[in-house]
């Protein structure tokens, strides 16, 4: 079981719909995913039109496994299940440390209703807390969209200089850019730059800036079911293609 | 996370006058082309049996149980359930003999139809699949349905599976062959005759005999079409069971008549052994490869592309023999003698009930057995053993004949020790065969060129050589395993059972 999370210190940037297509894609390549919809503001639920959960809403949830486990929602997709949460932090601190325990209770009640997930996709909050602090040390990778502007490449140095503050393996974290305008010479040269200067960080999947990615509020939907074949569509598969490579 | 189920009938239109509960919609795809179908199994129907039900369908292989539906390409290399491209079908049906090919029972043309309910925000809660199935033929149509469950959703997942379950009346997955292709009876390769220790010795043997002649001719047509090497095999163990019968039921016919049934059904199986000693050859090749060092590789292969040459040409000759005017007259023949045991002429035991005949007659051949078994020493030749052998099969024919009269737990008591003997046995007359007629072919065949069968002399030498140091081992086994059938235990219920007053 792999732990991919969806972090982005700067909001608008493309994460939560990182988040539900990644999830999509790893699904549809016959992965067993858990989508958990960990950011308050995100909507990766809303994209599977999945009502938020009260009874999550309870602090002490964790405390009983079985009610933790019937949160989980099964999506329109095989093999793809989301947490519709907007869990609290301390529930979130016991959930990684058991997601990453595989003897733990929540893994064998998991197994014990056949939700072995093969994957769990985090949709993360969109700031640097002690909450982020965990997922960067449960996940095996982090995903980062960056859009190739001044200001996002302001946001990726302060991120690496967190991890570097703080003794956490800057290796796990993968940067993408997302929202690209092939056409703007400014993110043109971001990108050129970026990519010289941070080696080996970057995929070279690129996510554009797509109006078929605006249309997921519309759809809800992942962008791959109602515009596979076009460029957004595609996109995202081979972003998934270069992260599973990396797991 | 799903369940299946077979409705009789198709599904028309949908016959839910009750509109879903919870704010629900079902919603329905519009019904899909019909495509062709084939449902497949093998001719002993162990998927059918079991309660699976194996569709190909488009390019698809569709599997379905009680517990739900798995699916993969139907892409595959050859029929055999090993042939079958790696997948989740193939790993649910890995339990098949691998000798078994998969065939089609019948074909017809199929509709699927997808349902969902959805809720206020177009979510999907439940999910079904139905297929409709028009057998060609004069089978009746069937609906299987197939749910899927998804987490979170129970309620909805109920709703649509209470609906679904009462929109027709239901067919056990295990009904679903002979439902949709009335025309074709399950086969098995060892026929339930019902009798009693009252029945007559004579009406005992007849019905057992045609039932035996009835699984012969079931496994003609497979032969022909060479689908598997399993109807040859069929074929003869049917045969052999038979003649079994006529000498070991001794005393039920007249002498005569008991001679000229034999001579009868030894004529029907002379032309099948060659055959199927090619059929073993062809299925070992890789046991035969793995005895040989690399070096000696090409001559076997050499040595096997002659026995495959061979074994087409004895199998159209088999096949043109079984399609033969003389060859079903003859079984038409045979068929219609055993049809009514009184137009069999009696001998002495004719009217004795098979209850005391049958205990009498495995009595003597277990202490025959016995006999042999216990003067076996390391300076008993080779043909002893192969009276024990013979004498082990009797005994072990005798008991499945007759395995009706007796309890069958203690039946298999005392069969299972017997076959661990007789497994050491078949595999000790194996070796010895199989060293004369390897050593003949040597003699009679000639490949291409020199080289080619120098090659192949070689590799038959050295096959030989491990073949006759394996037949020693198997031989060395013979005593201990018969220790182990000779125990107390065995000898004490082999008296209770058989050994009676009457028969002493």
């Amino acid at each position: 079981m792999k732990i991919v999370a969806c972090y982005s210190n700067k909001g608008g940037v493309g994460k939560t719909a990182t988040a539900v297509n990644l999830a999509h894609a790893a699904a549809a390549s016959g992965l067993r995913v858990l989508l958990c919809d960990l950011d308050p503001q995100g909507a990766s639920g809303f994209y599977f039109r999945i009502k938020p959960s009260k009874k999550l809403k309870d602090e002490s949830f964790f405390k009983d496994v079985k009610r933790f486990i019937d949160a989980i929602r099964g999506s329109d997709f095989d093999n793809l299940d989301v947490l519709p949460a907007n869990m609290t932090f301390r529930d979130f601190d016991i959930f990684l440390s058991r997601m990453k325990n595989g003897r733990s209770r929540l893994k064998k009640a998991l197994k014990a209703v056949n939700a072995d997930y093969d994957v769990i996709v985090l949709d993360c909050p969109p700031n640097i807390s002690a909450l982020s602090e965990n997922v960067f040390k449960a996940a095996d990778r982090i995903v980062v969209p960056v859009i190739p502007t001044t200001l996002s490449e302001r946001t990726f140095e302060q991120l690496l200089q967190f991890f570097a503050d703080h003794r956490l393996n800057r290796r796990k974290l993968i940067a993408f850019f997302s929202m690209v305008q092939a056409r703007k010479t400014l993110h043109q040269d971001t990108m050129a730059r970026l990519r010289q200067l941070y080696a080996g960080q970057f995929l070279s999947a690129v996510i554009p800036f797509s109006t078929d990615i605006e249309k997921m509020g519309q759809h809800r939907a992942p962008v791959a079911t109602f515009a596979g074949s076009r460029q957004a569509g595609q996109a995202y598969g081979a972003l998934w293609q270069e992260v599973r490579a990396r797991l | 996370m799903a369940e299946c189920f077979v409705l009789s009938g198709s599904v028309g239109d949908l016959p839910w006058a009750e509109a879903p509960a919870g704010g629900l919609r079902l919603v329905s795809a519009p019904e899909a082309e019909a495509v062709d179908f084939a449902l497949l199994d093998c001719f002993d129907r162990p998927l059918t049996g079991s309660g699976r039900v194996l569709i190909e369908a488009g390019a698809e292989l569709t599997l379905l149980t009680d517990a739900g539906r798995l699916a993969q390409t139907a892409a595959r290399a050859g029929n055999f359930p090993g042939d079958l491209a790696p997948g989740p079908v193939r790993t649910a049906i890995a339990d098949l003999p691998f000798l078994r090919s998969l065939l089609a029972l019948g074909r017809g043309r199929m509709v699927e139809q997808r349902l969902a309910l959805l809720d206020d925000q177009d979510k999907t809660q439940a999910r079904a699949r139905l297929w409709r199935l028009e057998p060609k033929g004069r089978g009746v149509a069937v609906t299987l349905v197939a749910l899927q469950r998804l987490r979170g959703y129970d309620a909805a997942y109920d709703q649509l599976a209470r609906r679904l379950r009462g929109a027709g009346p239901h067919l056990p997955l295990t009904a679903l062959a002979a439902t949709l292709f009335p025309g074709c009876p399950p086969y098995s390769a060892k026929p339930v005759v019902p009798f009693t220790a009252d029945s007559a010795a004579r009406s005992t043997a007849t019905a057992l005999i045609a039932a035996h002649l009835a699984v012969a001719r079931q496994n003609e047509a497979g032969v022909i079409a060479d689908i598997d090497t399993e109807f040859l095999h069929d074929y003869r163990v049917a045969l052999r069971k038979v003649r079994s019968i006529l000498s070991l039921f001794k005393g039920v016919y007249d002498p005569a008549l008991t001679d000229e049934l034999k001579r009868a059904f030894s004529d029907l199986m002379a032309p099948t052994g060659r055959l199927r000693d090619l059929d073993v050859y062809l299925l070992d090749r890789a046991f035969y490869f793995e005895l040989l060092p690399d070096r000696l590789h090409p001559g076997l292969e050499a040595l096997f592309a002659l026995f495959a040459a061979e074994r087409e040409r004895q199998l159209a000759g088999l096949s043109r023999r079984l399609r033969s005017k003389p060859y079903g007259a003859e079984m038409v023949r045979l068929q219609a003698v055993f049809a009514d045991p009184e137009r069999l002429v009696s001998g002495p035991a004719a009217d004795l009930p098979v209850g005391d005949f049958a205990r009498g007659l495995i009595w003597k051949r277990y202490r025959k057995l016995c006999r042999i078994a216990r003067e076996i020493g390391p300076e008993t030749p080779d043909h002893e053993i192969h009276m024990l052998r013979i004498n082990g099969k009797k005994l072990r024919y005798l008991m499945e004949f007759f395995a009706p009269l007796f309890p069958g737990k203690q039946m298999a008591k005392l069969i299972k020790p017997l076959k661990r003997l007789q497994d050491t046995l078949g595999r000790f007359n194996d070796y010895s065969v199989q060293q004369s007629s390897l050593a003949q072919f040597v003699e009679t065949h000639h490949a291409a060129d020199r080289v080619a069968d120098l090659a192949i002399a070689q590799s038959l030498g050295a096959l030989i050589a491990v073949l006759h140091q394996r037949q020693l081992e198997e031989r060395a086994r013979v005593q201990s395993h018969f220790a182990d059938f000779d125990s107390p235990a065995t000898r004490e219920t082999f008296r209770k059972l058989f050994h009676h007053e009457a028969t002493a």
